[in-house]
């Protein structure tokens, strides 16, 4: 088969943690994955795990924050693929814990950036495609804190509730297309980022306060991922759909 | 490779409409399915049609709002199959008529077979989820959980209540293994929005779905399937909105 004849799904952030695990998982599903990160190094890797041949997939470097890089982004993938099933928006995280009075400007803005502000820029860039194709399906990443609110994290909670409204706003927007738009939120998630944050009896600790007793892999926040990329979820949009085994039930 | 492969599933009111086709795609994916239905006449005509193309299927006359009904029933599916992992609770019943004139027969009627019935299936089936540490509960609610129903406020606070219920419960078994979660079904169409709506009034709300149509039994299918299946291992406790966007929540 011809790579013309494959579904394309672009994952930001998919170098990540979680990215890893979703690309993997896409792949499985016979998407061609690619990869929008600013660690290209790191995306490369993913891919060379994957053992994906060369036109089989593709990592572009770029800051989702600037319009410009993401416009880049989105460009290339057109000119080599010239189509997007699938969007997965990953890049993002809390990056600071402080309370208020401790948070520059800078820094609070930085979290809205990375989170709230990348998967806008993504989604504006995909919309005239999906539109185009009449068929696609975007996936933004929120968390358990947009719901709950979390000391500390006034910037990514806001970020993350803001993604949740943006994508309800989306859908509406896109659903005369055929395009649908959906979150996955994350209950806390055993990547090295995020437990690079705890000692293992913190790491404990925070493991016995979720109902299910333990953190989510990141391959069951893949699997999410793939039922609201793929066809079974085809009557579902604006909807987020929470793994966090029981510790946030909206 | 099946995602149901060797399990088995207790579906009520699999006679006709979503739990019909929920019963149908269980068994595509590898699932033994007992169809615990009240109407016996459709539950057999579900049993047959299953069994014609080579699936292992037992229709249960059954009525979910009676517990011996629903011991029976589960002492069957335990004979026939040896096992129980997934229990779809889906049967329930619409009546209208507003608060005013409601009679407590009537209330009692919805609330015992759409909430109760709940209840009980679940009750009658935990012991063995939990003794082999898998299992798999999946409760419709409706979106007049969230929005309130005219003239059906029976239906709404039973739909209601099946969500708190599905929170509770999924507390409840977190650390053996079994996961409860609710799927929300937007207007679909089948037999009971029809004891209330007209034909016109009924395809007329695709006008105000996002997604332009109104639901059909098999877009309730896959969300069922991915629920039961191991993929879902981490989730519990929600509550999956599948309503081409009508509600979002
Ligand atoms: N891990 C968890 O517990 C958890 C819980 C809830 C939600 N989430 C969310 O899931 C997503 C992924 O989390 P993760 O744990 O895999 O984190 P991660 O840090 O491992 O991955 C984030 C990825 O985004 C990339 N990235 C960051 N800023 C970028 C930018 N400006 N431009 C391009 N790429 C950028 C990073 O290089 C990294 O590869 C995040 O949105 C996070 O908020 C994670
Ligand atoms: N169709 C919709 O628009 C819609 C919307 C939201 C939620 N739902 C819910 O989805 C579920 C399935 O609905 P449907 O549309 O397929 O309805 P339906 O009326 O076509 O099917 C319901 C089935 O449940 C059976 N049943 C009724 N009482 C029973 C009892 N006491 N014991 C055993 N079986 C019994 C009926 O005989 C019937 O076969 C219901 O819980 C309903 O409330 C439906």
């Amino acid at each position: 088969m011809s790579s013309a004849d494959k579904k394309v799904a672009v994952v930001s952030g998919g170098a990540g943690g979680i990215g890893a695990a979703v690309v993997s998982r896409l792949a499985q599903a016979d998407f061609i994955p690619i990869i929008l990160d600013k660690d290209e190094a790191a995306g490369r890797e993913v891919l060379a795990e994957l053992g994906r041949q060369e036109g089989r997939g593709l990592c572009i470097a770029l800051d989702a924050t600037k319009k410009s890089d993401v416009q880049r982004a989105f460009d290339r993938v057109l000119a080599d693929y010239r189509r997007v099933d699938v969007l997965v928006n990953l890049a993002g995280g809390a990056l600071y814990a402080k309370l208020i009075q401790d948070f520059a400007l800078r820094e609070w803005r930085e979290i809205i950036d990375v989170n709230l502000k990348s998967t806008f820029l993504c989604c504006q860039a995909v919309f005239p495609i999906m539109k185009a194709q009449r068929q696609g399906a975007i996936i933004n990443t929120a968390s358990n804190y947009a719901v709950t609110g979390s000391a500390s994290r006034t910037a990514y909670s806001a970020a993350k509730a803001g993604i949740i409204a943006f994508t309800k706003s989306l859908a509406a927007e896109l659903a005369p297309y055929g395009v649908r738009a959906n979150v996955i939120a994350p209950g806390r998630t055993a990547t090295p980022r995020v437990m690079g944050n705890y000692d293992a009896a913190g790491w404990a600790a925070a493991s016995s306060q979720i109902p299910m007793g333990r953190t989510a892999e990141p391959a069951e926040i893949a699997e999410g991922v793939a039922f609201l990329a793929g066809d079974e979820s085809l009557y579902m949009t604006g909807q987020t759909l929470h793994v966090n085994g029981g510790m946030v039930m909206p | 490779m099946n995602r149901l492969d060797g399990r088995v599933a207790i579906i009520t009111g699999a006679g006709q409409g979503i739990g019909k086709a929920i019963a149908l795609g269980m068994a595509r994916e590898g699932a033994a399915v007992v169809i615990a239905e009240i109407n016996g006449g459709n539950a057999q005509e579900v049993q047959s049609e299953l069994q014609e193309s080579g699936q292992r299927a037992l229709a249960v006359p059954t009525d979910v709002s009676r517990e011996e009904s629903v011991l029976a029933m589960v002492e069957r599916c335990l004979k026939e199959f040896g096992r129980i992992d997934i229990l779809v609770n889906n049967a329930g019943i619409y009546p209208v008529s507003p608060v005013e004139e409601m009679a407590e027969e009537e209330w009692n009627r919805v609330i015992g077979t759409n909430l109760i019935g709940t209840f009980l299936c679940s009750k009658a089936v935990v012991p063995r989820l939990l003794e082999q540490r898998w299992g798999r509960i999946i409760n419709m609610t409706s979106g007049r959980a969230f929005q309130g129903a005219k003239d059906g406020a029976h239906y709404a606070a039973s739909k209601a209540g099946i969500i708190g219920f599905t929170k509770a419960l999924a507390l409840e078994l977190a650390l053996c293994g079994v996961t409860v979660n609710a799927i929300c079904p937007g207007v679909t169409d089948t037999a009971q929005p029809r004891g209330h709506r007209t034909e016109e009034e009924l395809y007329g709300m695709a006008a105000r779905i996002p997604l332009g149509r109104i639901g059909q039994v098999d877009d309730l299918v896959g969300p069922a399937i991915f629920l039961a299946s191991d993929a879902a291992g981490f989730v519990t406790g929600q509550t999956v909105l599948v309503n081409g966007g009508a509600i979002m929540w």
